[in-house]
């Protein structure tokens, strides 16, 4: 018996109290938030409310020391070295665009090479494409197979002198395959080529251990793991961030200012310039708390089933073909039908109380690859339910029956 | 299913959907307009010529969703031959049936009234408008130069 009760845990997120039929399936996008992140946010603004880093009065100070507190645990969860490793950012993109401005460019040159795979999200892709058209360097891809898999043959040889960085997604959002980030890290660091994972759609429900597989970079959002909008995490080692200047100045971020001359305090305060999203860290931490609170192999197990029982049901419908088919997936599952849009598919569902994500999930390069403008997609969390799979599915079959 | 849904679908939509006014791309045409909805992908070119003030040889080919495929194949099946002045007062006619906060038109073209019901759906506003919004403004720059 799976030790995870999805009924039991959807009571514990109150967005489902003011939409009891509905069935969110679009936890790739963004999750509900439980009780306890909604109440921790609250509490802040009501309680607790002050500047960090700033004030001699005790609000301030034990904001601060709240504040502090969060990068902590994150540094434990994450199974990094210290807190130092931890800057808050507003979330993945933010993250990967400041290791590709502060961290990459720096020591791009003309006829370097940076890697990336064929299933990257835009914000996996946009901030070293730009790079690279900076510097005179070369984007190289990693292709990967019709189910979505990588060629890891190919990435080993495109593993040159000239590489000098590689970036890639633990999981792809809109496949759902789950990469070797492992067996990547370690390939690339032997050639000394630091490695950055996108762990945007893993960090929520995969062990993360960012000390174990010695990886450079790590990033993901708050959003995506039960907690708030607008606040993430990159976590880096300690000797690249103080290689690192920062992208935004401000306060908060100094040691010694004159007219002439700044000098920059140490990380990860650098990189945090200007009054945070201190309440969203707040609420960070407690997301953070609610996770470690589950029992992670149930959560693993329950969604592997969620993802396994989806394909199972969506594939004894005629006309509907998966994108994405890899051994090892998440549960993420991207389709299209024969005879309906996504947009219009995801209209009929909607009408029936289901949210799925309809389109190109920022991923264009993904959708030239298969030849197709978009896929519909349903993506599961810890509240969902077999039940729900099964509307699903009866929805679909519907769907594809009246545009015949 | 959801029986309004289903309606709005029912009514024009599908027909169109699967037997679309002048399907054809046209590479030599003097016009090609691109509508392009870049949040979902959502692409049609717009072939056509003007002889003597008339929109002629409308024709349209791409790709995108039931409802902005119907509502592509009418604008072409209520434009060609039209002078460009009552082409772009159906353009407006048209923008008035779907959109919430236009006012309402009498005597709109009937297949225009089956998009009202889109109306509902206001995150598909866009798949509706997207080829006539693209002609509005050629039309109008047309007019206006």
């Amino acid at each position: 018996m799976p030790g995870l009760a999805p009924l039991e845990i959807r009571q514990q997120f109150p967005l489902f109290f003011h939409h009891p039929e509905l069935a969110y399936l679009d936890n790739a996008a963004t999750t509900q938030k439980p009780r306890m992140v909604v109440e921790a946010l609250t509490a802040f603004y009501e309680k607790q409310n002050a500047n960090i880093h700033r004030g001699i009065y005790g609000l301030s100070a034990r904001a601060t020391q709240q504040y502090e507190q969060v990068r902590a645990k994150i540094a434990e969860w994450l199974g990094a070295a210290g807190p130092g490793n931890i800057v808050f950012t507003s979330g993945t993109t933010a993250g990967i665009n400041l290791v590709a401005r502060s961290f990459l460019e720096p020591r791009l040159h003309a006829g370097d090479e940076v890697l990336i795979t064929a299933m990257e999200h835009h914000a996996n892709l946009i901030p070293w494409q730009m790079a690279c058209r900076r510097k005179g360097a070369k984007l190289c891809v990693i292709p990967m197979s019709r189910a979505g898999e990588l060629d890891m043959g190919a990435f080993r040889e495109m593993l040159s002198g000239r590489v000098k960085m590689l970036a890639v997604t633990q999981v792809s959002n809109t496949l759902g395959t789950i990469n070797p980030v492992e067996e990547m890290i370690g390939l690339a660091q032997r050639k000394g080529i630091p490695v950055l994972v996108d762990g945007a759609q893993s960090a929520a429900h995969f062990a993360v251990n960012v000390g174990a597989w010695g990886v450079d970079f790590f990033a993901f959002s708050g959003h995506k793991l039960y907690g708030p909008t607008g606040i993430g995490i990159l976590y880096g080692k300690e000797e690249h961030l103080y290689a690192m200047e920062p992208a935004n100045f401000g306060g908060d971020m100094v040691r010694n200012v004159t007219f002439e001359e700044t000098t920059f305090a140490p990380p990860p305060q650098r990189f945090e310039a200007g009054t945070t999203h201190i309440a969203g860290v707040i609420g960070l931490g407690s997301a953070v708390d609610f996770i470690r609170q589950l029992d992670t192999p149930a959560v693993q197990a329950h969604l592997k089933e969620l993802g396994q029982y989806a394909r199972a049901l969506l594939a004894e419908i005629p006309g509907l073909h998966f994108v994405g088919e890899a051994h090892q997936s998440s549960a993420i599952v991207s389709f299209v039908l024969d005879k309906a849009h996504p947009h219009d598919v995801a209209t009929f569902l909607s009408a029936e109380n289901i949210a799925v994500r309809a389109g190109h999930h920022c991923t264009q390069p993904i959708m030239d690859f298969f030849g197709i403008p978009g896929t519909t997609r349903a993506s599961f969390a810890i509240y969902n339910s077999r039940e729900e799979v099964e509307r699903l599915a009866a929805q679909l079959r519907e769907i594809q029956k009246f545009f015949a | 299913m959801n029986e309004k849904l289903k309606q709005l679908y029912q009514s024009v939509i599908l027909e169109h959907n699967n037997r679309p006014v002048r399907y054809e791309k046209n590479e030599g045409s003097t016009f090609a307009l691109d509508a392009y909805n870049p949040l979902c992908g959502d692409r049609f070119q717009l072939y056509f010529g003007l002889e003597e003030g008339k929109i002629k040889g409308l024709s349209f080919h791409g790709y995108g969703c039931a409802i902005s495929k119907a509502s592509t194949s009418i604008l072409v099946k209520h434009l060609e031959g039209q002078p460009i002045q009552k082409a772009l007062e159906l353009c407006r006619a048209f923008g008035a049936v779907v959109r919430p906060e236009a006012p309402a038109v009498e005597g709109a073209e009937e297949d225009f009234e089956a998009f009202a019901a889109a109306r509902e759906f206001p995150q598909r506003l866009k798949c509706a408008t997207l080829s006539w919004e693209e002609m509005e403004r050629f039309l109008e720059a047309e007019t206006s130069g």
